[in-house]
């Protein structure tokens, strides 16, 4: 007949940072080639993610120089690593910093030193362009995430009440960044109910609320309303009250900090080093990670605290550590759908979604003009088992995960397939802790977050979830706990 | 014979339904409030049915014979309908007149129709028969077209040749007709010719609409577009009417050739000759070269930097004679060096400092714009200034947009600087607003260069003085992060053209 097939554009990529093949062998026991030197070092760091380096941004800072990172990924960064294209620089996982609190006090100092905070003041350069967040939904765009248009009265009025509840438990100073300085019995209580169960007990069914709330929990902590402790819940809101319109982002998200920081102690970070035993020997520790075997007076273990039992010998199995799953996208765009539907915005959320929607890594430029640029897909695998759902992402082939998403965008942009021409894929088993109900309060938990003995817990997922601030409070706090009690002489 | 008889009732039907919805949509894409247009359009129309219905009464003989010439006047006034009301919209005050008469006049039409048609054939059939079967197609035939009309006919034929298309149908039920009611009809060879000449009428205005549409859409630039370009970045129009010449980027107005002197003298002058010895100029955007003609009356000044993201616009107004004309060639002089880069990430990389920054931008009309407007970016221009260096910012209409004009200046005020706002009345833009800024008090001139049209020393301390309409209002700055400004010149500009 003369027709050509309808054919769409080729779309290259793959999966990147593949990293639990690693992390299979630890589980599997694997045999590790046998150490052939030794290195007497006094502090050695189990970790190059956000807890890790504050622990040795923290050491480096105080003068001390006798430590190492030893990082098993190529890349340091952790959940902050980052990538680079023609483009632009782009996030793989965090991408932003909320504006800390004065609680906040470890972070504060890191953005001072960092100069993103100067003299009480944040570098508008580094705070989230205007405008920041829109809500695909009913068919439009509206400005905001929290849904704005088509809310019934009983709607707004339980936005409003839960905003008053919300309002209540932040002026109890208990919900706190980090937690730790606020955590009370009156949050353990809240830690034993799912967040689900509190909004029904406080008769909350709003559709649109619940759908918002749900979100924000698959935001930020990769589960659902009942998934979620009501504590953790209500902390994600109630502790913060930014003192300026954020939050504080940058192309690559928090792979900037990670390469500021890198600047700074980059010289003791050794990457692609996996440590694959940690044995007590004396009042000391021996750390084993490729040829080398590391004699250390204190070990800061920042990795995520679920992989301890499988390296250090004689830790019992973990119980309540829970994590989620993540799958997360950058693509490459040629050029903006044709119905992008509003000025370029840095989060477009999608509703009614299963997915979270993606942050556009070009927003932070300063010019006026962009034809090209990288778009960061997240998706948090929430819905059910996290071992099921595990399954599910490393059984899905490129191909499926591709069309997944991009069947997700056609949604609100149907020439979508029109205009990627790359995408690549990186999944994360075990992306982030899950706060589900017990789970801070966990006896267990608690222990191992209390800094004790020559072996230091830091890793976020302590805190019950993964955020920045938790991850850069507990590297510092372990890191000042070993530098009191190593030996004086070796101060540098 | 029945079948054809009721088709033909369902595709008049049809065809009277259409011309309502070409003239409700027509009315509402070019006046607006679409409530307002479709309800007095929907009501003239079943109204002018109804007078078309009494006065079928008085038709008394030729009944069949007045039917075909129904026909083929609904085909003529409906199918033109359109297009006559698009050109009446682009040449004419009378676009209302003229969309209401046509109503009225297709309804009178429409309105005759169908009794007209139940009389001639009542003799065929049962009565009760002939009003159930009437009424049954008519209806689906309404329905037919309420269907086609949003989903086929405005999205792939437009409304011009949706109106055309059944224009030729009406015809075609006239010519149709002519055959039903052969033994009803004398003459019908000469009805059939007839017929046939609106229906080449029709056939020609469907090929040729897009020309029409096309010359109603010419003329709401008010004169001849003599150039018209889309670069990569903006849509480039230039208009002349006699001497005049304006331009206009994304449809808005940037200059008139008539009155361009006020606003670049006014730009330049209270800036540059207040400065001792300026050696080094920089203008951010600009790109029509009008304000750089100005500073190259400085003898003094050695080199001017301009920065314009447009190279296509930098290049026209460098080669274009009609254009270079009126910047006296400024961009040929050998002090000036053109850069085509975006602003805001040039001002950050380079260090090089000037002694007089000129910044003339497009208003913050969008979020990416409205970058430019920002605290951020007038401390990355102020690390620019030299000791006694000042900067010039175009900063809107304290008239029209008095809450932007004050906005501009605190954020300006905001990034470090003194500010002086001034402003000018340019007539093609009306009261036109400027903040000079720097690190030292300001003193207006006391000599300027020779040929001045506008700005003089005498009259000089009168553009910093605000009349109460215009005065200082208190705003927050914009940030990158809190874009205030965008917001409120939105509303400014909805505030006066509501």
């Amino acid at each position: 007949m003369g027709l050509a097939a309808k054919s769409e554009p080729q779309i290259a990529g793959g999966f990147v940072n593949e990293s639990f093949t690693q992390g299979h062998l630890l589980r599997d026991r694997a045999a590790f080639a046998a150490a052939n030197r030794v290195e007497k070092i006094p502090i050695v760091i189990v970790g190059g993610g956000i807890a890790g380096l504050s622990a040795a941004w923290r050491l480096h800072k105080s003068g001390f120089r006798d430590f190492v990172l030893l990082e098993m990924c190529d890349q340091a960064g952790g959940n902050s690593r980052w990538g680079e294209n023609e483009i632009t620089r782009y996030p793989w996982a965090a991408h932003y910093v909320p504006v800390p609190g004065r609680k906040a006090i470890y972070v504060r100092e890191l953005f001072e030193d960092l100069g993103v905070l100067k003299d009480g003041k944040w570098d508008e350069r580094y705070l989230c362009f205007t405008p920041q967040e829109r809500l695909f939904l009913y068919g439009r765009w509206q400005e905001g995430i929290e849904p704005a248009i088509g809310l019934t009265r009983s709607d707004r009025d339980e936005f409003r009440r839960l905003e008053e509840q919300i309002g209540a438990f932040r002026a109890t100073s208990r919900f706190t960044v980090p937690m730790e300085v606020g955590f009370s019995q009156e949050s353990a209580n809240l830690d034993r109910i799912s967040f689900a169960d509190w909004l029904s007990e406080h008769r909350m069914n709003s559709r649109v609320l619940r759908w918002y709330l749900n979100y924000c929990c698959r935001d930020d902590y990769g589960a659902t309303l009942d998934q979620t402790s009501a504590w953790a819940g209500i902390q994600y809101f109630a502790s913060r009250e930014p003192e300026e319109k954020g939050p504080l982002t940058w192309p690559e998200g928090n792979g900037w900090i990670v390469q500021r920081l890198m600047e700074r102690i980059g010289s003791f970070v050794r990457t692609g080093r996996m440590v694959h035993r940690i044995v007590q020997s004396g009042s000391g520790l021996k750390v084993y990670a490729g040829d080398a075997e590391y004699h250390a007076d204190f070990v800061i273990y920042a990795a995520p605290t679920f992989l301890a039992p499988y390296l250090v010998e004689g830790m019992m199995p973990l119980k309540t550590f829970e994590y989620s799953p993540w799958l997360t996208a950058n693509l490459t765009l040629d050029r903006l759908p044709k119905n992008y539907g509003s000025d370029p915005t840095w989060d477009s959320v999608f509703m009614d979604s299963p997915t979270l929607g993606y942050v556009d890594a070009t927003h932070q430029t300063l010019r006026t003009h962009v034809d090209r640029t990288v778009w960061t897909f997240y998706w948090a695998l929430a819905e059910g088992p996290a071992s099921q759902n595990r399954r599910m992402l490393l059984s899905g082939n490129w191909g499926y995960w591709k069309d997944a998403i991009l069947h997700d965008l056609e949604r609100v942009h149907p020439d979508i397939r029109q205009c990627v021409s790359r995408m690549d894929l990186m999944r994360m088993g075990h992306a982030m802790a899950r706060p589900s109900v017990g789970a801070v309060t966990s006896p267990e938990r608690r222990s191992l977050a209390k800094l004790h003995g020559n072996l230091l817990f830091a890793n976020s997922d302590l805190s019950g979830f993964s955020i920045f601030e938790e991850a850069q409070y507990r590297g510092v706090v372990a890191a000042e706990h070993a530098l009191a009690r190593v030996s004086g002489s070796k101060r540098g | 014979m029945g079948i054809l008889l009721f088709i033909t009732v369902l595709l008049i039907a049809a065809c009277g339904l259409i011309y309502e919805l070409v003239a409700g949509t027509l009315a509402s894409y070019l006046l607006g409030d679409s409530v307002l247009q479709f309800s007095t359009i929907i009501g003239c129309y079943l109204f002018a049915m109804g007078i078309g219905s009494a006065l079928s009464r008085y038709i008394d003989r030729g009944l069949a014979y007045r039917f075909v010439w129904i026909e083929l006047l609904l085909g003529v006034v409906g199918g033109f309908s359109s297009a006559l009301l698009f050109l009446a919209f682009a040449y004419s005050q009378g676009f209302q007149f003229l969309m209401y008469a046509l109503v009225i006049v297709i309804g009178v039409l429409v309105g005759l129709e169908i009794p007209l048609l139940m009389r001639i054939i009542r003799d065929r059939y049962h009565f009760r028969d002939v009003v159930a079967h009437v009424l049954t197609f008519d209806y689906l035939g309404a329905l037919g077209a309420s269907l086609l009309f949003p989903i086929l006919l405005v999205p792939h034929l437009g409304l011009v040749r949706s109106a055309m298309l059944f224009g030729i149908l009406n015809a075609g039920v006239a010519l149709w007709s002519t055959w039903i009611f052969a033994n009803q009809l004398a003459r019908t060879a000469v009805l059939r010719g007839f017929c046939l000449v609106v229906l080449a009428a029709l056939c020609t205005g469907l090929v040729e609409a897009k020309r029409i549409t096309q010359a109603a859409e010419d003329n709401i630039y008010a004169d001849e577009i003599i150039f018209a370009r889309d670069t990569h970045y903006q849509h480039i129009v230039l208009t002349r009417f006699k001497d005049d010449i304006r331009l206009f980027l994304n449809s808005h107005l940037q200059f008139s050739s008539r009155d361009e002197y006020r606003y670049h003298e006014a730009l330049i002058h209270p800036g540059l000759s207040a400065i001792a010895a300026p050696r080094r100029v920089l203008v951010l955007g600009g790109g029509d070269g009008l304000a750089v003609r100005e500073i190259l009356k400085y003898p003094q000044v050695e080199s001017v930097t301009l920065v314009d993201l447009d190279p296509e616009m930098t290049r026209l107004f460098t080669t274009n004679p009609m254009l270079t004309g009126l910047n006296h060639q400024s961009f040929l002089s050998p002090k000036v060096h053109v850069i085509n880069a975006d602003a805001f990430p040039w001002v950050e990389s380079n260090t090089d400092s000037f002694d007089f920054i000129v910044i003339d931008f497009p208003d913050p009309t969008n979020y990416s714009l409205g970058k430019l407007y920002t605290t951020a970016f007038y401390k990355a221009v102020a690390r620019h200034l030299s000791e006694q260096g000042l900067m010039v910012v175009q900063s809107t209409s304290p008239m029209f947009a008095r809450d932007s004009y004050w906005c501009i200046a605190e954020t300006i005020k905001q990034a470090g600087m003194l500010i002086n706002p001034y402003h000018v009345y340019v007539p093609s833009f009306g009261e036109w607003g400027f903040v000079l800024a720097g690190h030292h008090e300001y003193r207006t001139p006391t000599s300027l260069p020779p040929g001045l049209r506008f700005v003089n020393v005498k009259d000089m301390p009168a553009l910093f003085q605000f009349p109460p309409d215009m005065a200082p209002m208190s705003m927050p700055p914009n940030r990158l992060n809190d874009q205030v400004l965008v917001h409120l010149y939105d509303q400014d500009w909805k505030d006066i053209s509501h």
